[in-house]
């Protein structure tokens, strides 16, 4: 990759953990003009107190955030990737400003990420060449395949797919849920090209007592143990064999970057990514449920019942979880804009519901009084967001709310406020803007 | 030379007690990930990012029950080598102090 010189020269000045720095933490570079930080407490303290007086932060290395600082983190920016806020950096976990998912289609550089562990050598290196996929256990004719042998043994499609993180939305939760602080941004719409799950397991001949499908990836486990798997989750037969569900190994027309999960994942799209495993190396048909890493406890699960916030559940009371809610973002304006001149506006965004699709998205400018129908187009496949678009015209000079709301085809509609969880999955209340009217 | 000078005049006003106290506060948990002063800062800076960034911890608002549970769910499950009871105590203390549910 072009970038790598440029992700030494950082990583040299990584100090937390120089051995490991360069693989675990490529790529991270500061923004000119912004404050880096110095590592030792006499340097840091000198450069604080310079920074304090004069304008000195051009020439200071960029390398440790002050994590306390949570705006700080947009300042750092990840190879391949363009805005997102980095919400860690060992495993890498970033998502990206609603106001920078205005895309139909979600750019590569634009897609979130979210990582149990390590990125595999081989995504770092872009060289699939060593690489081939396991499909085993419960078939009749256990298979390995290389790139070649998916590209030419399986009819290739290209689907425009929702992915959305389970925990998306978790910043919200209060009392707070254990985790990264996902807040909108954990969705991405990527056209994808692959194989179709089940084409390929069809070709394996799954046995008559399957029911659940098992992915292991090749990203390490965060403590550097060969033997422990940083996650590994899979889907109930019926989800696998869904026409929209695939093995990807292009994401927007090119190789699926190193952080989405090259050389190949799945997508199995509107339910929680962590069922589209990245850096894939081999399926297993199994007759119980999958009980690898983060499927199991209360990982990707909430309760069987609607509970109180705060509330403690057993952990037999909880379920896993499938489908993804019903749920809109509003990707334009950026919150914060101020009409300058005139009283209206072009509100725009996306709206999906897991495996359903979205009937209708309203639209309101009075705190949620009164509601708007937006113009909503079809997906341009199923799985796929669909795009909305509101004119808005504002009654006076002030300060507004523009709130988006979308309703399924079962006719579910967001809610205004969590329905809370322990782990802070599922949060798909309404995403609200801030709208200045200046005359 | 004015370099010179100027560090001087900086060292001369560091010496002097004129340092900025939160800048010199933001430094220093720049040091340790984030990490506010306080006992159990090293124990718990040493631990943790032996495996993963401060980066993770720092975003959390837990009762001392659920940090509890993390430990012994990194202990049990990731890899994380069992710290003796003392240090055990000064950990789970310092997270409960600095990251709890008002966060």
């Amino acid at each position: 990759m072009s970038d790598n010189a440029k992700e030494r020269g950082i990583c040299e000045l990584y100090e937390e953990d120089p051995e490991r720095a360069d693989y675990l933490v490529f790529g991270r570079v500061a923004e000119n003009g912004r404050r880096g930080f110095l590592k030792g407490a006499g340097l840091a303290t000198m450069a604080a107190a310079v920074g304090a007086t004069i304008p000195f932060h051009r020439n200071m290395p960029a390398g440790l955030i002050p994590s306390a600082l949570a705006d700080e983190t947009s300042d750092f920016k990840l190879a391949g990737k363009d805005g997102l806020t980095v919400l860690n950096d060992r495993p890498i976990n970033a998502e990206t400003p609603p106001h920078l998912l205005d895309d139909d289609v979600t750019p590569n550089d634009r897609h979130f990420v979210r990582n149990n562990g390590l990125v595999p050598e081989m995504a770092e290196t872009m060289d699939a060449s060593g690489w081939s996929l396991t499909v085993d256990g419960e078939v009749d004719n256990p298979m390995t395949l290389t790139l070649d042998d998916l590209r030419s043994r399986f009819e290739v499609v290209k689907l425009k797919l929702q992915v959305e993180c389970g925990g998306n939305g978790r910043a919200a939760f209060n009392p707070p849920a254990k985790g990264n602080q996902w807040t909108l941004g954990a969705v991405g719409n990527a056209e994808w090209t692959g194989v179709r799950y089940a084409d390929l397991l069809a070709a394996a001949g799954v046995k008559s007592n399957a029911i659940y499908t098992a992915h292991y990836g090749m990203d390490g486990h965060l403590s550097g143990d060969p033997e422990k798997l940083p996650i590994s989750r899979g889907v109930p037969l019926e989800k696998a064999m869904n026409p929209y569900s695939i093995i990807a190994f292009e994401m927007n027309g090119v190789p699926i970057p190193t952080l989405n999960g090259f050389p190949v994942r799945t997508i199995c799209p509107g339910w929680p990514g962590s069922c589209s495993q990245k850096w894939l190396r081999r399926i297993q048909v199994r007759d119980v449920v999958h009980d690898g890493p983060k499927m199991t406890g209360t990982s990707y699960r909430v309760p069987t019942y609607p509970v109180e916030a705060g509330e403690k559940v057993e952990k037999k009371d909880f379920q896993i979880i499938q489908s993804m809610p019903v749920k809109s973002l509003i990707t334009r304006p950026q919150t914060g804009h101020e009409i300058g001149d005139g009283r209206s506006l072009q509100a725009a965004g996306h709206a999906w519901a897991g495996d359903r699709w979205v009937n209708a998205v309203d639209v309101s400018i009075d705190f949620g009084a009164t509601w708007i129908q937006a113009d909503l187009q079809p997906p341009p496949n199923p799985y796929s967001w669909q795009h909305w678009t509101a004119d808005l015209s504002f009654p006076e000079k002030g300060y507004y709310e523009v709130w988006a709301r979308a309703t399924d085809s079962d006719g579910v509609t967001q809610p205004f406020a969590i329905a809370w969880n322990p782990k802070g999955y599922l949060n798909n209340s309404m995403h609200r803007i801030a709208v200045r009217v200046a005359a | 030379m004015r370099r010179p000078a100027l560090a001087a005049a900086i060292l001369l006003l560091a010496g002097g007690g004129l340092l900025v106290p939160a800048i010199a506060q933001q430094a220093d948990e720049a040091d340790y990930g984030g990490l506010p002063p306080g006992p159990g800062r090293e124990e718990v800076y040493d631990t943790c990012q032996a495996c993963h960034s401060l980066m993770i911890v720092v975003q959390q608002g837990l009762t001392r029950d659920s940090w509890e549970e993390s430990l012994v769910w990194m202990v049990e499950e990731q890899g994380m080598p069992e710290p003796d009871e003392a240090t055990w105590a000064l950990i789970l203390d310092y997270l409960a102090a600095h990251y709890g549910t008002d966060r």
